[in-house]
Formats: structure tokens, sequence, C-alpha cells
């Protein structure tokens, strides 16, 4: 086999795997949703390239110039966007190693196909309007071609450092912070430091116009460093296929934790004991936890100690998802983790249902953190105690319903121990993201229908929140009984799911 | 515990998978299905245990439970759940508890104190070799042949009156095997429960088994008792891909009603007991 009919095998497979994609699998809406996704960011940007291209051109300073400028940003959003998709060859590499083909050669073959991956010219979107509004007037159509060209080397060198990191990331966790302490560096010292001399702003303008005026000196010299960057991870791909196939997980020692004191709660406190476990010992339930736990602090934070919240829509925002936002973010993917051992819940009478209250006991228990938070502007009076109790009954009694109507439909199974933004994870059904979206803003919106319904009346959309949160919260044992009979309707179709979505 | 299992036929797409008009399993028997990969083992497993959906058909157990008779079809209740166990894969298995934290957790949901289960795991002593308990590692860390223990001893510990196993001697090292043999078949007779397993392994399921039933393409092709006499013979030859000239009519089980096909001639008689076409 020579080097082009393993390009051409290498490019076919690849080809397939996005394909036949999971997420492709889960029907027409998660296609549709998928292609909506791509044309909402496209469009996104090309409003962005149209709107830029035209209110620049107003500025002292050239529009190309300025986008020039700030190439520094775009190249930070590429790199951590990467971040959801591109994986490493050394992975990728695995199912050729015991082919008769040189390790080399399909070193070589991931790492051009990553550079000519389509993904790199996603940015285009922005560019080519943005770039026909401004370029050609000065520089004519090869200015712009040029302008084009040198961006695309940018984010082929960007894809290269990308992948660069996300191999040693993958060596040892402390590289993550790598890219964030050049980005901060970078950032602090070459535009905010000193303000009159962003001399960052000028080398990036400067290599910006050698593009659009085609400097041999601006091309050669990207081309050189995206040539060192295939170099260097060339060997260090080499290096890391040997650690990839060899990977072993090295057995963890666990301290049995009792949690004794939660044995008086029956089969509800075994399930409590099963959540608290998969938190503490699942990298993917885990990382979903503390990003919750950030935002609700974060928001909490906000509302104790900012002034942000002055108008009635920003009030009602940060005071509905301080107590919401963690539900939100872990009940979304209800079951999912549970997935994984369906069969031995299924197989137990009325576990799913004892998982369930579980489940809505542990995020009721964890309503108490941003409520204790939420105390501190309650006693400097930039609220009430109704305004705070009726969020959080609000929350308890009709948002986590809400959520937990997701336990009925959710059937991917998540990889407990994947990454998060792993592509196995990365799938879910048509109503898990039609749920997803409803939970995140429907609450928002009939929170703030309330304060506009009551107008200056400050007690009335609290009360009326807190009444329909209590009346939620006390009637729990309905509608948990209510989700697990509609579970247990929909079980053969949902464990199909699980099943086939599960890792072994 | 019986297990009955009536016309049960299932399809992935225009594969027939599973296609059985009659089964009976009777309460005591420790059966033994054989057949290649694909010939249904696990999807009947799934639909007896309702994880599966059929097409059509349905399972049901029937027994004396605690002086009470009683019949359950497993699609349509939970009350069968509280006298059986199964093991068919990792799905049963919750893989970020360490071993003992998951038989405790089968306990409690099973309303068995943790003493019990303690008492009851001792049982498993000499099949766990040490290799199981209290080495603070989760069940995901142990190796396949470890989890394959956890899985069965987990599906035997609330001593269920139907056990149900898929593949019980897979993974396993030749000990282990041989001590799973001694333990199922010790319990089949302490207990009287109703043990199917399904298992590659043909000499260790001819050894334990009061009963082989031969399922290919969904199909129950023969269904033997210990005692014919050229069981071993039969079934050898079988997956040796020889035709068994043995007439179906003589296969000597008793009153069972089965899909029975006879390789020789295709004959094919639906829910017919075989000792009476003799």
């Amino acid at each position: 086999m020579n080097i082009f009919q393993l390009y051409r095998l290498v490019a076919r497979n690849q080809r397939l795997a996005t394909r036949r994609h999971p997420m492709f699998s889960k029907g027409k809406f998660m296609k549709i949703f998928i292609y909506l996704t791509v044309a909402f960011w496209a469009a996104y940007l090309i409003f962005f390239g149209v709107l830029f291209g035209t209110v620049l051109k107003e500025d002292s300073i050239e529009p190309y110039d300025r986008i020039n400028g700030g190439m520094l940003f775009f190249l930070i959003v590429d790199f951590f966007a990467r971040f959801m998709a591109q994986e490493t060859p050394a992975q990728e590499i695995k199912p050729y190693k015991l082919l008769p083909i040189p390790q080399k050669s399909l070193i070589n073959i991931f790492l051009v196909r990553m550079g000519l991956q389509l993904y790199n010219l996603m940015w285009f979107f922005f560019l080519v309007p943005f770039g026909i509004l401004c370029i050609p007037e000065d520089w004519g159509f090869m200015g712009f071609i040029g302008f084009l060209l040198g961006w695309w080397l940018m984010f082929v060198i960007n894809a290269y450092w990308y992948l660069l990191w996300r191999t040693l990331i993958n060596r040892k966790s402390v590289f993550f912070l790598i890219p964030l302490v050049i980005y901060a560096v970078l950032v602090y010292f070459g535009y905010l430091h000193d303000m009159n001399n962003q001399w960052l702003f000028y080398a990036t303008l400067f290599l910006g116009r050698g593009f659009i005026q085609w400097k041999w000196w601006s091309f050669l010299s990207i081309i050189a460093i995206a040539v060192v960057m295939f170099f260097v991870n060339q060997r260090i791909q080499l290096a890391s296929i040997y650690r990839e196939i060899s990977r072993e997980t090295t057995a963890m020692k666990v301290k049995t934790q009792k949690m004794t004191f939660l044995d008086r709660y029956g089969v509800i406190g075994e399930y409590l004991r099963l959540e608290i476990k998969s938190i503490r010992r699942n990298k993917v339930v885990r990382s979903q936890f503390y990003i919750g736990i950030f935002y609700t602090l974060l928001l909490c934070l906000l509302l104790a100690f900012t002034n942000i919240y002055d108008n009635a829509f920003m009030t009602v925002f940060i005071l509905i998802y301080c107590f919401a936002c963690l539900g939100t973010i872990t009940l979304t993917n209800i079951m999912c983790s549970e997935g994984n051992y369906m069969d031995l819940l299924m197989s137990r009478r009325e576990s799913a249902l004892a998982l369930l209250k579980a489940k809505y006991f542990f995020n009721c228990i964890m309503l108490i953190l941003p409520f204790l938070i939420s105390l501190i502007p309650v006693f400097q009076h930039k609220f009430t105690l109704l305004d705070i109790a009726g969020s959080m009954f609000f929350t308890s009694g009709c948002i986590f319903p809400f959520l937990f109507q997701l336990a009925v439909y959710n059937n991917t199974t998540i990889d407990l121990n994947n990454k998060v933004t792993g592509k196995n994870n990365m799938r879910g059904s048509k109503t898990q993201v039609i749920m997803s979206f409803a939970a995140l803003f429907l609450p928002m919106f009939i929170m703030y229908g309330l304060v506009v319904a009551f107008g200056d009346n400050k007690v009335g959309a609290p009360l009326v929140m807190l009444i329909l949160g209590l009346v939620g919260t006390a009637l729990h044992p309905l509608w948990l009984r209510n989700i697990y009979k509609r579970f247990l309707a929909r079980r053969y179709e949902n464990m199909e799911g699980f099943r086939s979505t599960r890792k072994s | 515990m019986d297990l009955t299992v009536s016309n049960v036929r299932k399809t992935f797409g225009t594969t027939v998978a599973l296609d059985i008009n009659q089964f009976v399993i009777h309460s005591g028997d420790l059966l033994g299905l054989v057949g290649n990969n694909g010939a249904g083992k696990t999807t009947l497993f799934r639909i007896i245990l309702d994880l599966l959906k059929p097409d059509s058909g349905e399972a049901t157990m029937s027994g004396d439970i605690d002086g009470n008779m009683v019949s359950y079809v497993t699609s349509k209740c939970e009350d069968w759940k509280d006298f059986t166990g199964a093991y068919i894969d990792n799905g049963f298995l919750i893989d970020y508890l360490t071993p003992e934290e998951y038989f405790y957790f089968i306990g409690k949901s099973c309303g068995i104190d943790r003493e019990v289960i303690d008492q009851r795991l001792m049982k498993f002593e000499h099949f766990m070799n040490g290799e199981v308990l209290n080495h603070n590692k989760l069940i995901r860390d142990l190796s396949a042949g470890n989890q394959q223990k956890v899985g069965i001893i987990g599906a035997m510990l609330n001593n269920p009156q139907m056990l149900i196993l898929d593949e019980p001697f897979n993974f396993l090292d030749p000990s282990s095997q041989i001590a799973i043999k001694y333990i199922l078949e010790q319990y089949n007779k302490e207990t009287g429960a109703t043990i199917l397993i399904s298992s590659h392994n043909l000499t260790h399921t001819i050894d334990i088994c009061s009963r082989i039933t031969l399922l290919e393409h969904g199909v129950i092709l023969k269904d033997y008792s210990k005692e014919y006499a050229n069981l071993t013979a039969e079934i050898d030859a079988y997956f040796r891909g020889e035709v068994i000239d043995t007439p179906v009519a003589s296969v000597e089980i008793n009153s069972i009603e089965i899909d029975v096909e006879d390789p020789a001639s295709g004959y094919v008689v639906e829910g017919q007991n075989p000792t009476e076409l003799e």
C-alpha cells in the first residue's frame, strides 16, 4: 500500500466514523438538530463578519488591521472550541497498530488530515464576508485571498498547537494550565499592561498586513512555524502511541465510606449513598456536579455582592438560577449514568422509583447551599426572605418535577469516566434536547411573567411562586410515582437505548 | 418455581432471534441452554427477565411462595423480582462500588440485613478465592473474572427461587469454574430453586445440569434430560456439524411442549410433547 492509498483509506475511515457517529444514529431529529446548530453558528459568524466589516469602517484604523490586531483572541476562542471535537492521532491510530503499515507514515497522514480538516475553515464564515467588505477596495482580490490564506495557516498552526497540548494533558493533568498561563501572559503583556503600547496588537496587525500584501516573510514565517509544529507533533505522537496502547488505568484503592447516618432512611438512604458515591468516584458525574456548584456559587455571589440585578430581568434570572442551575445541569442527564447498570435496577422491584426519590431528595438538600448564601442579600435588605423562599420552593416544587420528566425519555448511557466533552457523551435524544432548552428558559419566563403581572406589588410574585412550589414539593410522592409508571411504560425502548450506548 | 415461556417470538429487523411456541421449565430444574453464537440464549433470558420486549408471547413464573400458589407474567408485574436473581452481563454491576458495597446495596434493595449478607457471603469464600473482598478496589478495577464472580454472587444473595445466569463460566479460571459448578449444584439441591444457565462450555453444562436444551437460530432443537444415554455424544456431534440421526421422538424428556425440529429431516413439530411422538 503506497502513501496515497493509505491516505485514502484513513480518509474513508474518518468519514465513516463521522457519518456513523451515535448522535447521527439517533434519527432524523438529531441530524436536523446538528445541521441547524452548524447553520446557526455559521449565520452568527456571517452576521458578525458583515457587522464588523461595516461598523469598523468608520474607525480610524482600517477594519482588517483591527481584526488582524485582535488575531490572538480569535485563536484563543478557536483553541478552546477544539476541545469539543478534536481527538489525538495517538487515540485514533490504535486500530491500525497491528497492520503492516509504517507508523510514521500513518502519523504523518493523520497530521496532514488534521491540517486540512474542514474545521480549520470554520472562521471563514466570519472572515469571508468581512474580507469582501473591506479588503478588495484597498488591496484588490489577491489581497483578499492572501488575507484568507494567512488566517487559514494560523488556524492550522492552532490545530497543531491544540494537538500538542491535548496529547500532553493525557500524560499529566497539570499541563492543562499551559495554555491558560500562556494566553494570560500574552493578553496581559501584549494588550493590557501598557495600553499605549499594545505590542501584540501591532505585531499581529503587521503579520496580517503581510498576508494581504503577499509579503514573502509573513507566509514563510508562518509556514516555518507550521512545519516545526508538524514535526514536534510527529515526535510526540509517536511516543504517545505506546502510552495510549499500553495505558492501564491504575486500580484506585478506595476508602469505603459507610455513611451510616443514611441507614435510617432504608432503601432511599441506600440510593442516596449511591448518588454520593457516583459523584465522588465518576469523573463525568463529578465534573457536572462541580460545574453546577461553580455556577451556583457564582450566581449566589453576584446576588450577594454586586448590583448587576438592579433591573427586573436580571433579578429574576439570577434568583431563579441560583437555585436551579445545579439541578438543571445534573438532572438534564438523569438516568443516563444509571444506564450503565439499568439491567440491575430493572431486575429489582421498584428500585428505579427509589432511585428517583433519592435523586429528588439529594437535589432538594443541595438547595440549602444557595439558600444560605442568599441570606446575605436578605440581611442587606436587598431581598426579602419571601423572595428567596419563593425561588427555592419554586425550584423544588415546579422546576424539579419538570426536569425529572426527562427520566422517562432519556435513554443514552453516559460513559462515567470519559471526559465530559468526549464524543461518546455528546449524544442525546430529541426529547432530551428540547426538555433541556425548556428547563433552561421556561422557569425564567414563568417567573418573569409573574413579576410583570404583579407590577409594583413586590409580594405577589414570590408568594405565588412559594405556594406553587410548596404544593409541588408536597406532592412529590405522586408525581414521582407518575414518572416511574411512565418510565416503566417506556422501559423496553429506554433499555434498548441504554444498552446500545453502553461502553462495553 | 415453574417457568413457562409461551408463544415468544422476537425479531431484529428481518432476523428471527427467537421463536418458541411453548417451553416449560419445572421447579427444581437445573437447565443448561446451549447453542452457538446468535442462537438466542441471551435474548431468551432478557425476555424472561422483562428486559427486552418480545414481538409476541410472554414468560410466566408460577409456584409456591411462602405457602401461597402464585403465578406472575414477568412483563405485567414486579412481584416475581422478589424471588428471582439474575446475572447476564456487566449491565448488572454498579462498577463504581467496591464488591462489599455492591453486595450490601443488593441486600438493602432486597430487604436483607448486612449481617445476613455477611453470612451468605461466607458460602462463596472458596469461589472468591480471596480476590474479591477486602481489597478496597472498585468493581471496575477488578479483573473480568472477578467481576463475573461479583455478578454471580450478587444474583444469588437474595436466595432466589429462580436463578438465571448467562455464561457463568466465562472469564473464570479453572478453580473458579469448578467452584461455581459445585455452588450451583448444591444450591439447586438444597433449595430446590429453578436454575437456568447458558454456556458454551458443554462439559460443565452437561456435568451439572439436569436438563440440556439446544437452541439454534432462536428455535429449540432438542431438549434432553440428563439421563438420556447418548446425551454427550449427540451434543458433541451436533456442534461438530454432524447430522443427529436420532429421531426427535426418542429424546427422553418429560412433559415438555416445545417446537421441535429434527435437523436430519427438517421436520418441525410445533408445541408438541416429543415423548408423545413415539
